[in-house]
């Protein structure tokens, strides 16, 4: 090894960069279907149920279509979120407990909602989601910028407490509790008023909900918003270089506050969506959506457009592996997961591929 | 009554020094500047390997080694990802996590409907070897004997790890040249220390004794695996809590399990107090659980705060903790 060195590559070629990908998700899905061969299961047929998310053949297909919906919405807006953050160098890894919290206080405004219109109880939910993980997220912001505590930690920490709170209110039985089902003995959450679910645009049978409209809004918004705004502008040069950023006249701290804000809150914004369309709330409403969101940022490189194709693409992974559980009983949906990492390995390792080289010591460089 | 303490002393332990496997792991892996959030799922894949080998040849030890292997060959991956491929960190050991739990549920979903079935933990030479052991003459002080000095042979090599670690940290070389790289890796590699090296070997120790920590939560819970609730069960995580609040120090981690132990415990025995020391202790039963288990994670955060806010830098966080090293950059 010692006569060898890494360098960086000089030129960034976005072909190399996809070919280096590809090779990478099929070797991942080699081994995905090495591991299935492991246990007795034809790969290729389990591939294709899984692709196809059982459409095919299916007369309720468009069922199909709004389920993968209901996970790619709030994965979507939420890794969206994360890599905003990310892209400053910010580390939230809280995108859990700000979902949670956020969901929280959805359900405080559906449970106390009264008879208001669908609209203006819909807009408050997703304001008081939005607005109590951003103030998560500020708060967390402010003592980074002020203290230098080490955010990674602190969102860690904080997703675990927010979870024991709602499992707290999910199982205590009291006068207070309104999230809870007055009927029941034991304690459940309690089912949302009509007028707090969310609806959509009839289609034939296909309903498409509001929130995948909302979705793809956000989606454009924070796509301009950092190519073609001064805040956008910002946010990338304070991840390259926040010294640079200092020089340049920039308020570090002030542009931290401001962009974790956004952050946390367009995460609350997708929990206030997603509780809506459950018409419910549970320790399991995030769906995984702060992990996976962080693979999906990073899988994507951080730019916008990615971000929509790759949260396409695991919404269908996951999607496909629950459908395909129906139909193989030992494999269940944490096989999406499985798979998920196996993918983000060969990723992490095929982006080193196209982005250093192997020189030897002394020799000539190009 | 006195049972009642002395049950407590016991679970506090027995229940709770997987926790301390997983810690000084993680401790082994921050002090070489490395940031790997993915203890979860390196226990998850220690302990369905370890499991599965040790029931398989009926031997305890085969299990650990197994445990230790596969978790550290897991810490391999992080390793070469990170040290090597100069990957992320914090997005790296995510996906251990990410990966490693839905590798154990693979396995275990994969074994429990094919035809020989999960295997069984009941009644084998095993679970004889996993019985407890008395510390001769300690065993046998009132009360505290039963409690603390009555265990099964992996809570005493927990504790012997943890020693060891704290000894190796403080008192020999290649310790010290580690803490060194944790601190300085561009200053380390100029003295002439081989900081890839070290830095993958203690990855893949670290790594390894969080997996026999995972075969410990296994083999405690019975090894029954249920389709719905992993081993781990959280617990990798609050280890990664443990590691700030025993302030990167194996010693004080030891100290650490026992109060994050003590939560946990009063967690599952708040109504059996409350019950035997009414007068006294009654006002534990008003205490949620979820509190209890929120406590670590709470206090955690607290100590992070804290520490920052405060001018005399007391913290022994390794300086270079999460950033790669990449020499070109020099």
């Amino acid at each position: 090894m010692s006569d060898f060195h890494l360098v960086r590559r000089a030129d960034f070629s976005i072909r190399r960069l996809i070919i280096c990908y590809a090779v990478g998700i099929l070797i991942s899905l080699g081994i995905g279907a090495l591991l299935l061969s492991g246990l007795g299961i034809n790969p290729f047929e389990y591939y294709k149920r899984m692709l196809t998310m059982g459409l095919i053949g299916n007369r309720y297909a468009y069922k199909c279509i709004e389920g993968l919906l209901k996970i790619f919405v709030p994965l979507l807006i939420t890794s969206l979120a994360l890599g905003l953050a990310f892209k400053m160098r910010f580390w939230n890894i809280g995108g859990e407990g700000e979902f949670l919290i956020g969901s929280i206080c959805a359900a405080i405004v559906a449970f106390n909602s009264g008879s208001m219109p669908k609209i203006v109880t819909i807009t408050l939910m997703c304001l008081a989601a939005s607005l109590s993980a951003g103030i998560i997220g500020l708060a967390v912001a402010a003592l980074k910028v002020r203290f230098n505590t080490n955010e990674t930690l602190m969102t860690l920490m904080l997703n675990y407490i927010m979870l024991y709170l709602i499992r707290y209110l999910g199982s205590t039985k009291a006068p207070w509790n309104f999230f809870l089902n007055p009927e029941s003995e034991r304690p459940i959450f309690g089912q949302f008023a009509d007028n707090c679910k969310m609806g959509g645009i009839k289609i034939g049978n296909f309903t498409l909900l509001y929130s995948v409209i909302a979705a793809i809004i956000i989606t454009v918004i924070i796509y301009v918003y950092l190519k073609y705004t001064k805040q956008g502008y910002e946010i990338s040069v304070v991840g390259d270089s926040s010294a640079t950023a200092k020089y340049a006249g920039m308020k570090v701290g002030k542009i931290v506050l401001r962009t974790m804000f956004i952050s946390a809150a367009l995460i609350g914004l997708a929990s206030g969506l997603a509780t809506a369309t459950a018409g419910t709330i549970s320790e399991s409403i995030t769906n995984n959506a702060g992990w996976t969101g962080i693979i999906v940022a990073w899988l994507a490189k951080l730019s916008v457009p990615a971000i929509f194709v790759t949260t396409l693409l695991i919404s269908v992974l996951q999607y496909g592996c629950q459908a395909a559980a129906t139909q193989y009983p030992a494999i269940d949906s944490n096989f999406a997961d499985l798979l998920q990492g196996i993918i983000l390995f060969s990723v992490l390792a095929a982006d080193f591929v196209a982005t250093f080289k192997i020189a030897r010591k002394g020799g000539q460089e190009k | 009554m006195i049972n009642v303490i002395t049950m407590f002393l016991f679970n506090i332990v027995v229940y709770n020094i997987a926790l301390l496997y997983g810690t000084t792991g993680e401790i082994m892996i921050e002090k070489s500047g490395s940031l790997n959030l993915g203890v979860e799922g390196t226990m998850a894949i220690g302990a369905v390997c370890g499991y599965i080998a040790a029931c398989r040849t009926n031997s305890l030890f085969v299990g650990v080694l197994v445990a230790f292997l596969t978790a550290g060959l897991t810490g391999l991956v992080f390793a070469f990802l990170t040290v090597t491929l100069q990957a992320n960190q914090n997005v790296t050991g995510l996906t251990i996590t990410t990966f490693g739990v839905a590798f154990y549920y693979f396995i275990g979903n994969g074994l429990s409907n094919s035809k020989g079935g999960w295997p069984k933990l009941n009644d084998t030479t095993l679970a004889d070897q996993f019985r407890d052991v008395e510390i001769p003459l300690l065993s046998k002080i009132p009360i505290l004997g039963k409690g603390l000095f009555s265990h099964n042979i992996l809570v005493y090599l927990g504790i012997a790890i943890a020693v060891l670690m704290w000894a190796y940290f403080a008192k020999t070389m290649p310790g010290l040249k580690l803490r060194a790289i944790g601190e300085n890796p561009g200053a380390a590699d100029s003295a002439g220390i081989n900081v890839t090296r070290m830095k993958y070997i203690h990855i893949i120790i670290g790594s390894g004794i969080m997996g026999i920590g995972g075969l410990y939560m296994g083999l405690n819970m019975g090894g029954t695996f249920e389709g719905s609730n992993c081993w781990i069960n959280g617990y990798g995580w609050i280890a990664i809590a443990l590691v700030i609040f025993a302030n990167w120090n194996p010693a004080k981690a030891l100290l650490g399990t026992l109060i994050f132990g003590f939560f946990n415990t009063l967690r599952v025995y708040n109504a059996t107090i409350a019950y035997n020391f009414p007068n006294t202790l009654g006002w534990l039963n008003k205490i949620p659980a979820q509190f209890f288990s929120a406590l670590p994670f709470i206090i955690t955060l607290l100590v992070l705060i804290i520490t920052s806010i405060s001018k005399k830098n007391s913290s022994n966080e390794p300086a270079s903790i999460g950033r790669n090293y990449y020499r070109e950059d020099r």
